[in-house]
C-alpha cells in the first residue's frame, strides 16, 4: 500500500498501574492494526479487553508502555496528529451548561474555526445529526441518543478525515442506535475512515468492513468481513410462496446428490432490532408519510424481513 | 492531500482565550458563583445603612470611613480567595470525571492550553466579580465621604471663625479626610488583592493536577493559602529580632518554604492602604512581577504533572 495509512498502530503495549500501586494491569499487549484510508474498521471484543485503550493512546490520551501510534503518519504523541481526527468517546458528557449549537461552535473554536465558515458549519452539522429543534435546549436536557448525534457532530466539526467512535450506539435505544448506524452508513458513503469499536456485533457486521477482534489486550484475529463470516461450503435458498410440495421436491434433489446435506430449512426468522423498527419507526412513516422520521421503507406489503442482508433503508 | 498544512503552535492566545471564555461561562451558570455574588453585593449594600453619621470634627470622620471599608474589603477578598481555590479546584476533575477532557484533548489542542484557559477563566470570573463590587464600593465610600465632608467643612468654618484652626489645618485635615475616600490607592489595593487570589488560583491549579478529589485540592490549598500567611507574619516577626543575612542558611532555606507557600508578606500592603497608607506606585509593579513569577512557576510544575497524567 504505498498510501500513507489513516491508522497505524505499531506493537502497542499499555499497562496501567493497579489500584494503590499494586501490581501491573496490561490493558493492551502487542496489538498492531492498520487502517487504509476510506475504509470502516470495527473493533470488537468484550468489556475490559482494550478497545477503549487502544483508542486512546491512539489519539494521545494516554502514554504508549511501548510500541506507536500515528494519525496519517504523524505521530500520536503529537499534537499535530489531532488535527485530522474526531473523536466520540465511550458515554461523553459535554459541557451541559452549554446548549446544542454552542457545542459544537466551542469545539469548532478549539480546531481554529472563525466567523462564518463556522456558523455555516454548525448549520450543517446540526442538519445532519437531526438536532435543529434541540440546537438551543441545554445538552443537561439531552436524550442518550441525542448526546451522542450531538457527539457526532463535534467529532466531525473540523471536517476530518478519520473518526474514532467508542462505543457509538452504546446506552442507545434502536431508534437512535439505527439513526447513528445510517450515519456511519453516510459518512462511509463521502468517503471517511471510521475507525470504531464495539460490543454490539450486528452493528458492526453492518457497517464494518474490516473487523478485528481483540481479547484480553490481544488482537486474536483480524480480516475482511465477508472472509471472517461467511461459510463457504453453504449455500442459502430464500424461496417466498413456496408450496409443500416443491419444498418435498428440493428435499429429494437434494437427497439424490452425492455429498449434499440439507443443513436446515424452514422460515427465516426476521431479526427483532429490525421487528422492532418496523412496528415503530417505520410505521410512524406509513401512518405520516410527510415527517422524516423514519427514513423511507420499501412498503412492499411481503413479509420482507429476513436474515439475509438486504439492506431495507437505501440511505 | 493537505488541507491543514500549519502545525499547531503549543501556546495560541486565541484558544486559550476560548477556553477561559468557555470556563467563566461555565461558572457563571453554575448558579452556586451567582448567589455568591449576589450575596456579597447585597452585604456589601447592606454596610451604607449600617453605620450611623458620626459627625465629628477632625480625623472622626476618616475613622468612620475606615471602619466602612474595612468590611467590605475584607469580604472581597473572602470571595476573590474563595472563588480562586473553589472554583479551580472544581474545574479540571469534573472534565476528568465528565470525560469532557477526551473531546478537548482529542482536538489540537496542547494540554499546556487547557490548563491555562481553565486557570484565566476563573481569573476572569474574581475579576469581573471585583470590578462590579469594587464599583459598588466606590460608590457607597464617596457618597459616605460627601455626607462627612459637607459636616467637616460646616464644623471647619466654625473652628477658624474661632480661630482654634488655621486655613492650613483645615487643608491638612480635610487631605486626610479624603485620603479615606475613594483613592487611587484603594483601586491597587483591590488589584493586589486579585493578584493574590491568582496565586492562590495557580496554586490550587497545581495541586488539581495531582489530586485525586475536590475536597483534598480545596483543602491543600486553603492551607498553604493560611500557612503563607502565617510565615509570612512569623517571619516579619523573626527578621525583625534577629535579622537573617542575605544567601545565609536561614535566607535560603526561607526562599524554599516560599516555593511551596507563597511569600504573602508584600501583599500586607492592602491592610496598610486600608488604614490611610498612601500606596506607593512602584510596589505596585514588584507585586505584579513576583505574581507573575508564582503563577508562572506553578503553572509550568501544573503543566509538567498535567502531561504525564493518565487521563
Ligand atoms: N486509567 C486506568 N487505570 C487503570 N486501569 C485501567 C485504566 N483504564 C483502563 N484500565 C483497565 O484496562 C483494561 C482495558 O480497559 P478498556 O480499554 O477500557 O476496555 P474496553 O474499552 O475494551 O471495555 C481494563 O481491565 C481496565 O480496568
Ligand atoms: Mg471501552
Amino acid at each position: 500500500m504505498s498510501e500513507t495509512p489513516a491508522v497505524q498502530v505499531s506493537s502497542l503495549v499499555k499497562d496501567f498501574r493497579g489500584s494503590f500501586g499494586r501490581g501491573m494491569i496490561r490493558a493492551v499487549d502487542d496489538v498492531s492494526l492498520q487502517i487504509a484510508p476510506g475504509e470502516v474498521y470495527g473493533l470488537i471484543g468484550p468489556n475490559g479487553s482494550g478497545k477503549s485503550t487502544t483508542m486512546k493512546a491512539l489519539l494521545g490520551l494516554v502514554t504508549p508502555t511501548s510500541g506507536t501510534c500515528a494519525i496519517f503518519g504523524r505521530d500520536s504523541s503529537k499534537v499535530d496528529s489531532r488535527q485530522e481526527v474526531g473523536f466520540l468517546p465511550e458515554n461523553p458528557y459535554f459541557y451541559k451548561h452549554l446548549n446544542g449549537e454552542e457545542t459544537i461552535r466551542f469545539y469548532g473554536k478549539l480546531c481554529g474555526m472563525r466567523g462564518r465558515s463556522l456558523r455555516e458549519r454548525t448549520e450543517e452539522l446540526l442538519e445532519l445529526v437531526d438536532l435543529q429543534d434541540a440546537r438551543k435546549r441545554r445538552l443537561g436536557a439531552y436524550s442518550k441518543g441525542m448526546l451522542q448525534r450531538i457527539g457526532l457532530a463535534q467529532a466531525l466539526v473540523q471536517d476530518p478525515r478519520l473518526l474514532i467512535l467508542d462505543e457509538p450506539t452504546a446506552g442507545v435505544d434502536p431508534i437512535g442506535s439505527r439513526q447513528i448506524r445510517d450515519l456511519i452508513f453516510n459518512l462511509k458513503e463521502r468517503g471517511f475512515t471510521v475507525f470504531l469499536c464495539s460490543h454490539l456485533l450486528e452493528q458492526v457486521q453492518e457497517v464494518c468492513d474490516r473487523v478485528g477482534i481483540i481479547h484480553k489486550g490481544t488482537l486474536v484475529k483480524e480480516g475482511r468481513l465477508e472472509e471472517l463470516i461467511s461459510i463457504e461450503d453453504q449455500t442459502e435458498i430464500i424461496l417466498r410462496n413456496a408450496t409443500p410440495d416443491l419444498l418435498h421436491r428440493i428435499h429429494e434433489l437434494a437427497d439424490q446428490e452425492e455429498g449434499v446435506d440439507l443443513v436446515r430449512s424452514g422460515n427465516p426468522r426476521t431479526t427483532l432490532e429490525r421487528l422492532f423498527l418496523r412496528e415503530t419507526v417505520q410505521r410512524d412513516a406509513k401512518a405520516d408519510p410527510g415527517s422524516g422520521t423514519g427514513q423511507g421503507s420499501p412498503a412492499d406489503g411481503g413479509p420482507d424481513g429476513c436474515n439475509n442482508d438486504t439492506e431495507e433503508d437505501s440511505p | 492531500m493537505s488541507r491543514h498544512p500549519h502545525s499547531t503552535p503549543l501556546f495560541s492566545f486565541s484558544r486559550i482565550w476560548i477556553i477561559a471564555g468557555n470556563t467563566f461561562t461555565h461558572l457563571m451558570r453554575m448558579k452556586v458563583f451567582y448567589f455568591l455574588l449576589v450575596f456579597v453585593l447585597i452585604w456589601l449594600g447592606l454596610n451604607v445603612f449600617k453605620l450611623p453619621h458620626t459627625a465629628g470634627p477632625e480625623s472622626v470622620g476618616g475613622e468612620e470611613l475606615r471602619l466602612l471599608k474595612a468590611p467590605l474589603v475584607g469580604t472581597m477578598k473572602l470571595f476573590a480567595i474563595i472563588i480562586g481555590i473553589v472554583a479551580t479546584a472544581l474545574l479540571i476533575p469534573r472534565d476528568v470525571e465528565d470525560r469532557t477532557l477526551y473531546t478537548i484533548l482529542a482536538k489540537p489542542v496542547p494540554r499546556l492550553d487547557y490548563l491555562l484557559g481553565k486557570l484565566f477563566g476563573v481569573l476572569l470570573l474574581i475579576l469581573a466579580g471585583l470590578t462590579v463590587m469594587t464599583l459598588l464600593l466606590d460608590a457607597v465610600l464617596w457618597y459616605r465621604t460627601q455626607g462627612i465632608l459637607s459636616e467637616f467643612d460646616k464644623v471647619a468654618g466654625i473652628l477658624i471663625e474661632q480661630q482654634q484652626w488655621t486655613v492650613e489645618d483645615r487643608q491638612e485635615a480635610r487631605a486626610e479626610l479624603l485620603s479615606h475616600g475613594v483613592t487611587w490607592g484603594l483601586q491597587g489595593a483591590i488589584l493586589v488583592i486579585f493578584f493574590e487570589a491568582a496565586i492562590i488560583a495557580a496554586l490550587a491549579l497545581l495541586v488539581s493536577t495531582f489530586s485525586t478529589s475536590t475536597l483534598f485540592t480545596v483543602v491543600i490549598s486553603t492551607l498553604s493559602y493560611f500557612i503563607g500567611n502565617f510565615i509570612a507574619d512569623g517571619l516579619d516577626h523573626w527578621q525583625g529580632s534577629s535579622g537573617i543575612d542575605e544567601g545565609s542558611l536561614g535566607d535560603l532555606s526561607t526562599r524554599a518554604l516560599f516555593v511551596a507557600f507563597p511569600d504573602f508578606r508584600p501583599f500586607k500592603i492592602v491592610d496598610e492602604v486600608l488604614a490611610g497608607q498612601i500606596f506607593p506606585p512602584d510596589v505596585l509593579g514588584s507585586l505584579a512581577l513576583s505574581t507573575g513569577l508564582y503563577v508562572g512557576l506553578y503553572v509550568v510544575l501544573s503543566w509538567f504533572i498535567f502531561t504525564y497524567k493518565e487521563i
